[in-house]
């Protein structure tokens, strides 16, 4: 049996957590060469300093006096023995993104009800973004400068930061409270119509009571069929019932609140207020176009639903479209001028290649 | 505001390829500009080995003596003379291959407008046509196999269409519809048939000879980047029948303003019924006598431009006497001074291709077409490249934990 070291003290007990990466037979601490074969209850520690492994026994040697530097070559962190645990990941590149995620989440920590339009909202989450990208992968001198960023603002917006920790925690908790409630209310429904089936069984228990009491004191036995055929059709009743009362009580969760109705957009247009009716035009009865008439009686195009008026409408349409258009004035002063201010402007400008759209 | 103009204004038509005359020359003369300095840049940096490979060597004679000496380039009228012969080739080879009209007017809009922001000393107007013509029957709900396609053409493989495709796209900005004044004819021809005192047979003759007209004559010039479909319908009209386009548009705009006392005379409660809820200063604005002058100077203005290119100068633009006398002098300068990279389409698309794959540091693209916003090296930069990509292999190369023990 080889020599068993310390126990771990009970603080660091609760430090870490069990490894989810199972163990294998070759794992090997990188600092003092045991191999779990040697020791059975090897963990593999790390410190977010430098995310450098080493096993629990080489932890405790090294910094159990205080702050020293990790053992890796190279490495000169000053490593503590408080910061050490256990990796969630099996890759640490991983564990080390989601330390730094969760780190620029508790600064950066508004919700999209902070903004007022959802670009600005995409907008900020695309700066957080590429914050966190340079913190993670950004090489030495990105990296400074983002941190040097996320401790700026962390300085300058301590107390809106706290505030809105606070308010994530209160939302948190209400959305938990809600949870509670809607448990309690399920339960209470559930026990009521435990409590109802109850009676209804104790109810038709009477009935048979009083129906076996009635063919005991009817003279023939006659009655007492009726009575049972009654004592059925009330059953079913009382089933039915129960069934739509069910159909009643259930309730959907997870619907979301309703937010207040949208007013003053008005509603949704798929069109972009382009408007449809003709103003040069008219439609109707008395167009027709020899070259097209010959179609209408043919099987192949009737068949398929072909619309005549569909095809007058949109030749119209091309027919007039644009003849209002002019596109010499409007593509070098702009839609919407009178010919006066059109032919004012153009006097003004001497040079046309400024408006170009193409440039 | 008239709706209908409202619509036509949301077109890319509109919006992207329309023009007044200066901007068009400007634009073209900007092209030619670019194009000149990028040629002489590439041929003055590597005279030697492209003269050695590129086929430009068998016309580069005269290069021989002295390579440094730069080629005299074409000048933007002369480019615009060539892409209307190309133009023209365009339609003979839509005929040849019996596509419908409407395929071979929108091969024929992007093949001019590729040639706006491109030069023509830059991509090779033969290869273009046939892509333009491949890619208007795809624009136009007609799918050709592209084998056949290129069989009929007389062309050996697919790669000699396929790898100017996409380069086409980006020089016609990804606009790919294209409105034409066929459809809009046949609207004014049942509007006309609608007055009821013009006789049919007058009509159907105009229509004919209208639809001839538009078949040539605003595709082989700049009709389409300066008027609208309706307004080049009317002068096709006009010139096959003044009388029937003026009355047209006698008809469409017939709104006079009310006389206060007469009040009941207005003609037009009745015949518009969308507008008939407006103030007069509307309807004036969209049917009266001010906006029909400016129409009819317009379709003027149209009228004369397809005038000069009527659909008997097909056989001038096809004649040898013509190709003779004033084209081949300017192929023959082409031949000296077009672009020795992006002349042969396939080994550019194969180069630009390689260029990705073994892509380091980025920016390694050069200048990307000779001009306009429609380069592919502009294209990444709108795209953001794939940066972020490229950052993350990085970082994984480098450990971010230190070098190992």
């Amino acid at each position: 049996m080889p020599p068993k070291p310390a126990a771990p003290g009970a603080p660091a007990r609760n430090l870490f957590h069990p490894l989810p990466i199972p163990p294998s037979a070759d794992d090997m601490c990188p600092v003092c060469k045991t191999i779990r074969y040697l020791n059975r209850d090897m963990e593999f520690l790390i410190n977010p300093e430098c995310y450098h492994t080493m096993c629990l026994n080489c932890v405790n040697r090294l910094f159990t006096d205080g702050p020293n530097q990790c053992p890796y070559a190279g490495c000169s962190r000053t490593l503590r023995r408080k910061g050490f645990r256990s990796a969630f990941f099996g890759d640490l590149a991983v564990e080390r993104e989601v330390d730094v995620r969760r780190r620029v989440a508790a600064v950066f920590n508004r919700v999209e009800d902070d903004f007022e339009t959802a670009r600005d909202w995409d907008n900020y989450l695309q700066m957080v973004e590429d914050l966190t990208f340079d913190l993670v992968h950004g090489t030495g001198e990105k990296r400074g400068e983002a941190e040097k960023v996320l401790v700026r603002w962390e300085g300058e917006h301590k107390g809106e930061i706290e505030r809105n920790r606070r308010a994530g925690r209160e939302r948190e908790e209400q959305a938990r409270r809600r949870m509670g409630l809607e448990k309690d209310a399920a339960r209470e429904r559930r026990v009521a119509a435990l409590r109802e089936v109850e009676e209804e069984r104790r109810e038709r228990a009477a009935s048979k009571e009083a129906e076996l009491d009635g063919i005991a004191a009817a003279p023939d036995g006659r009655g007492g069929v009726q009575l049972k055929r009654r004592g059925q059709v009330v059953r079913a009743v009382e089933a039915a019932a129960a069934a739509t009362a069910e159909v009643g009580r259930l309730s959907i969760r997870g619907l979301k609140e309703k937010g207040k109705p949208r007013g003053a957009e008005g509603p949704y247009d798929p069109f972009g207020g382009v408007d449809f009716a003709p103003s040069r035009y008219r439609l109707g009865e008395g167009l027709a176009h020899p070259q097209v008439d010959k179609y209408r009686f043919d099987q192949g195009h009737v068949t398929g639903g072909y619309s005549f008026e569909e095809w007058t409408a949109r030749a119209m349409y091309e027919a007039f479209a644009g003849l209002g258009v002019f596109v010499e004035d409007e593509k070098e002063a702009g839609i919407g001028l009178s010919s006066r201010e059109i032919a004012t402007i153009a006097s003004g400008i001497a040079a046309v290649g400024d408006k170009m759209e193409l440039d | 505001m008239a709706t209908e103009d409202a619509r036509y204004r949301q077109s890319s038509q509109f919006r992207l390829w329309s023009f007044s005359p200066s901007q068009l020359g400007a634009m073209r003369e900007k092209a030619n500009l670019l194009a000149r300095a990028s040629i002489s840049e590439r041929l003055l940096s590597a005279p030697r080995s492209n003269s050695a490979s590129a086929p430009t060597s068998n016309a580069n004679t005269p290069d021989a003596d002295g390579t440094s000496t730069l080629p005299e380039f074409l000048t933007p009228s002369e480019e615009a003379l060539l892409v209307t012969f190309y133009t023209s080739e365009l339609l003979r080879a839509g005929d040849h291959a019996e596509m419908a009209d409407e395929i071979k007017a929108t091969a024929a809009a992007f093949f001019r407008r590729f040639y706006i922001t491109n030069s023509i000393m830059t991509y090779p107007p033969q290869e273009m046509l046939i892509v333009a013509l491949f890619f208007g029957c795809k624009a136009e709900g007609s799918f050709p196999r592209i084998t056949d396609f290129v069989k009929n053409f007389g062309r050996e493989s697919p790669e000699e269409v396929l790898a100017g495709e996409f380069l086409l796209c980006q020089g016609i900005r990804f606009a790919f519809d294209v409105k034409h004044p066929f459809r809009a004819l046949r609207g004014a021809v049942m509007d006309l048939r609608r007055i009821g005192d013009i006789e049919h047979t007058r009509i159907d003759s105009a229509e004919r000879r209208a639809r001839e007209i538009l078949r040539f004559s605003p595709l082989i010039t700049d009709a389409y980047f300066h008027y609208t479909p309706s307004q080049i319908m009317l002068a096709a009209l006009s010139l096959a029948d003044r009388g029937l386009a003026e009355r047209l548009i006698q008809e469409t705009f017939h709104f006079v303003h009310p006389q206060p006392n007469s009040g009941a005379g207005t003609p037009m409660a009745t015949d518009t019924p969308s507008a008939s809820s407006l103030p007069d200063s509307d309807i004036a604005t969209i049917i009266g006598p001010v906006i029909r002058d400016k129409v009819l100077g317009t379709v003027e203005a149209c009228r004369d431009m397809l005038s000069k290119e009527p659909p008997e100068r097909r056989e001038h633009w096809s004649s040898k006497v013509t190709y003779k006398a004033q084209l081949q002098p300017i192929r023959k300068k082409l031949n000296k001074c077009r672009d020795p990279d992006r002349w042969n389409l396939v080994e550019l698309q194969r180069s630009r291709r390689e260029q990705v794959l073994n892509k380091s540091g980025g920016g390694s693209d050069d200048g990307g077409s000779a001009a306009g916003p429609a380069g592919p090296s502009k294209d990444d930069d709108v795209f953001g490249g794939d940066i972020k990509r490229r950052k993350v292999a990085k970082g994984a190369m480098d450990d971010p934990f230190g070098g190992a023990l």
